[in-house]
C-alpha cells in the first residue's frame, strides 16, 4: 500500500510538472485545438430550423452563425458536412468531424458517444419545457471543448 | 442511556460508556461531513469516472456510520425472556451489511471502470462558467478533492482510537476506510490532472485503483463479520491476532484453586464476550455452586467485555480446547 502511495504521489507530482511546462492545460488526446487552428475546421451540420438549417447551398441558422463567428476567432477555414445526427455521431467519434451542430439540447440520448459544451441558450420549446442547447464535440477533446465553451459563453445571451 | 447497555443488569465501566458516547457523537460528525463531501462532490463530478467512483465510495461511506449508529442503539436494549442473549450482535449484522455494501459496490466499480477502460472511452470535461470567466472543470475537480480529503482523514484518526477500547469491529472497519479516504482522493486527483493532459486512460486507471480498494474493504470486512457470527475465536478490532482476554480468562480459571485444568469458549458478540468456561475439579466434590458463582463473579471482574458467564464442571475438556490447554502446574 506505501508503494502504491508513493507511486501515485510520484505521478501526482509529474503530471503537475508537466502540466506546468505544457502551456495548453487541459490538452486533446487527437490534438484537435491545435489542427484546426489556422485550419480546417469540419463541422457537421443535421438540419433544425431555427438553428441549422441546409435549404440553402450553404448551410444557415443561428448555430451555424455561431460557428462561423467561432471559426473566426480560430483563424480556420469551415468544411460542412450535412447528414442525419446519426451519422454525423459516427464520424464524429471516428474523427472524421471536430465539431457537430443541429438543435441539439443537453438532454441529447447521444450524451454517451459525443462530447458536449455547456449549454449556451435556453429556448422553450412547443410543449412549453425549458430546452438548453448545446453542441456537440468529440470525445475526451477537453482543450478544444473548453475554447469553444470559453467562445459561447462570451456570446452568453444571444439567441 | 448507557444504564441499560447491560445483559446482567450492570451499567458499563463509566471509562467505556464515555467512549462510546465520543464514538457516537464522532458517527455523527462523519455523517454531517458526508453530507456536505457528497454534495460538494456531485456538484463537480462531470464526466470522470474516477471522479464518479471516488464519489460513489463517499456515498457508501454512509453505510458504516448507520451501520454503528443502529447496532449500538440496539444493544442498548436488556435481555429479555424473548432474548435471552440480548442484542449484542446487531454490531455484528450491521458489519456484515457494511461489508457487503463495500463489496458489491467495489466489485461493480472495478468492472465499471475496467469496461470504460477496454471501450476507450475518453473523458469529456468541458468549461464551468464562474464569476463571469469560463473555468476548465478540472480544477474545480482537483480542488474539491483535496478539500473533501481532509475531515475523513481527521475523524478516522480519532474514531481509531477508540475502536480497540470498545472492542467495535464497525467502528475500526469505519475508521480504517476514513483513514485511508485521502488515497481515493489522491487518485482521483491523479485521474482528472490526467484527463488534462491528454491521457484519458489516466482516469479509468484511477477509477479501477479506488474501486480495488473498495473491494479490498469489503472482503476483508466480510470475513471478519461472517467469522464473528459463526462465532469464531474471538480477535483483536484489526482481526489480526487472537484477542489477549482469551488468554487472560484461561489463566484466571486455571488459576483457581479447587481447579485441575480448564478452557473456555468464547463467542464474540459484536462488543461484548460470551464466555463458556469449563472447568475439571481436582476432586468431584469441589464445584460447589459457591465456588462457581465466585469463579463467575471473578470473570466479570476480569474485563467489562465479559458480559455473560457459564461455567461447567466436566471430567475432560471439549476436544477443541483440550489441544491449547495445558493442566494447571501448582
Amino acid at each position: 500500500m506505501k508503494r502504491l502511495v508513493s507511486a501515485l504521489l510520484v505521478g501526482l507530482g509529474v503530471i503537475l510538472a508537466s502540466a506546468g511546462c505544457a502551456g495548453l492545460y487541459p490538452a486533446d488526446p487527437h490534438g484537435t485545438l491545435s489542427e484546426v487552428t489556422g485550419g480546417v475546421l469540419r463541422v457537421g451540420v443535421s438540419h433544425n430550423e431555427p438553428f441549422v438549417s441546409v435549404r440553402g447551398p450553404v448551410p444557415s441558422g443561428r448555430e451555424v452563425e455561431l460557428v462561423e463567428d467561432y471559426a473566426r476567432t480560430l483563424d480556420a477555414e469551415i468544411a460542412w458536412t450535412a447528414d442525419g445526427e446519426e451519422e454525423l455521431v459516427d464520424q464524429l467519434e471516428h474523427g472524421q468531424l471536430d465539431l457537430m451542430i443541429g438543435g441539439l439540447t443537453n438532454r441529447t440520448p447521444w450524451e454517451q458517444k459525443v462530447g458536449l459544451t455547456r449549454p449556451y441558450t435556453e429556448t422553450t420549446d412547443e410543449f412549453g419545457q425549458q430546452e438548453k442547447h448545446v453542441m456537440a464535440v468529440r470525445k475526451g477533446e477537453n482543450a478544444f471543448l473548453l475554447d469553444l465553451d470559453e467562445f459561447l459563453q462570451s456570446q452568453g445571451g444571444q439567441s | 442511556m448507557a444504564a441499560h447497555h447491560n445483559i446482567e443488569n450492570e451499567p458499563l465501566p463509566e471509562e467505556v460508556a464515555a467512549d462510546l458516547r465520543r464514538a457516537v457523537r464522532l458517527e455523527w460528525a462523519t455523517i454531517v461531513c458526508l453530507v456536505l463531501i457528497v454534495g460538494l462532490v456531485y456538484a463537480v463530478m462531470g464526466n470522470s469516472q474516477a471522479m464518479k467512483t471516488a464519489w460513489i465510495e463517499d456515498m457508501l461511506s454512509f453505510v458504516p456510520p448507520i451501520a454503528f449508529l443502529i447496532g449500538v442503539h440496539m444493544t442498548r436494549r436488556p435481555a429479555t425472556a424473548e432474548r435471552p442473549y440480548g442484542y449484542h450482535r446487531a454490531i455484528g449484522i450491521a458489519h456484515v451489511v457494511a461489508a457487503t455494501a463495500l463489496l458489491v459496490m467495489g466489485g461493480y466499480l472495478v468492472v465499471d471502470s475496467a469496461l470504460k477502460l477496454i471501450t476507450v472511452d475518453h473523458p469529456t470535461i468541458g468549461g464551468i462558467q464562474l464569476f463571469g470567466t469560463t473555468l476548465w472543470l478540472g480544477w474545480l475537480m482537483m480542488a474539491a478533492m483535496v478539500v473533501t480529503a481532509i475531515p475523513p482523514v481527521i475523524l478516522g484518526r480519532m474514531k481509531l482510537k477508540l475502536a480497540p477500547p470498545l472492542h467495535n469491529k464497525v467502528l475500526y472497519a469505519d475508521a480504517d476506510m476514513n483513514k485511508a479516504d485521502w488515497m481515493t482522493s489522491l487518485a482521483a486527483t491523479v485521474g482528472v490532472a490526467g484527463i488534462g493532459l491528454g491521457w484519458w486512460w489516466a482516469d479509468s486507471a484511477a477509477a479501477i485503483v479506488i474501486a480495488t480498494s473498495i473491494l479490498k474493504d469489503g472482503i476483508t470486512n466480510l470475513k471478519a463479520a461472517v467469522a464473528g457470527l459463526i462465532d469464531a475465536r474471538p480477535t483483536s478490532v484489526d482481526n489480526k491476532d487472537p484477542h489477549p482476554l482469551l488468554g487472560d480468562i484461561d489463566a484466571y480459571l486455571r488459576g483457581l484453586d479447587w481447579v485441575h485444568t480448564a478452557g473456555a469458549r468464547v463467542r464474540d458478540e459484536g462488543q461484548v464476550f460470551h464466555v463458556e468456561g469449563f472447568v475439571v475439579p481436582r476432586a468431584a466434590e469441589l464445584p460447589t455452586p459457591d465456588r462457581i458463582q465466585a469463579a463467575q463473579r471473578g470473570l466479570f471482574d476480569l474485563d467489562w467485555k465479559v458480559r455473560d458467564v457459564t461455567i461447567t464442571p466436566v471430567r475432560r475438556l471439549p476436544s477443541v480446547l483440550e489441544a491449547h490447554a495445558g493442566p494447571s502446574r501448582h
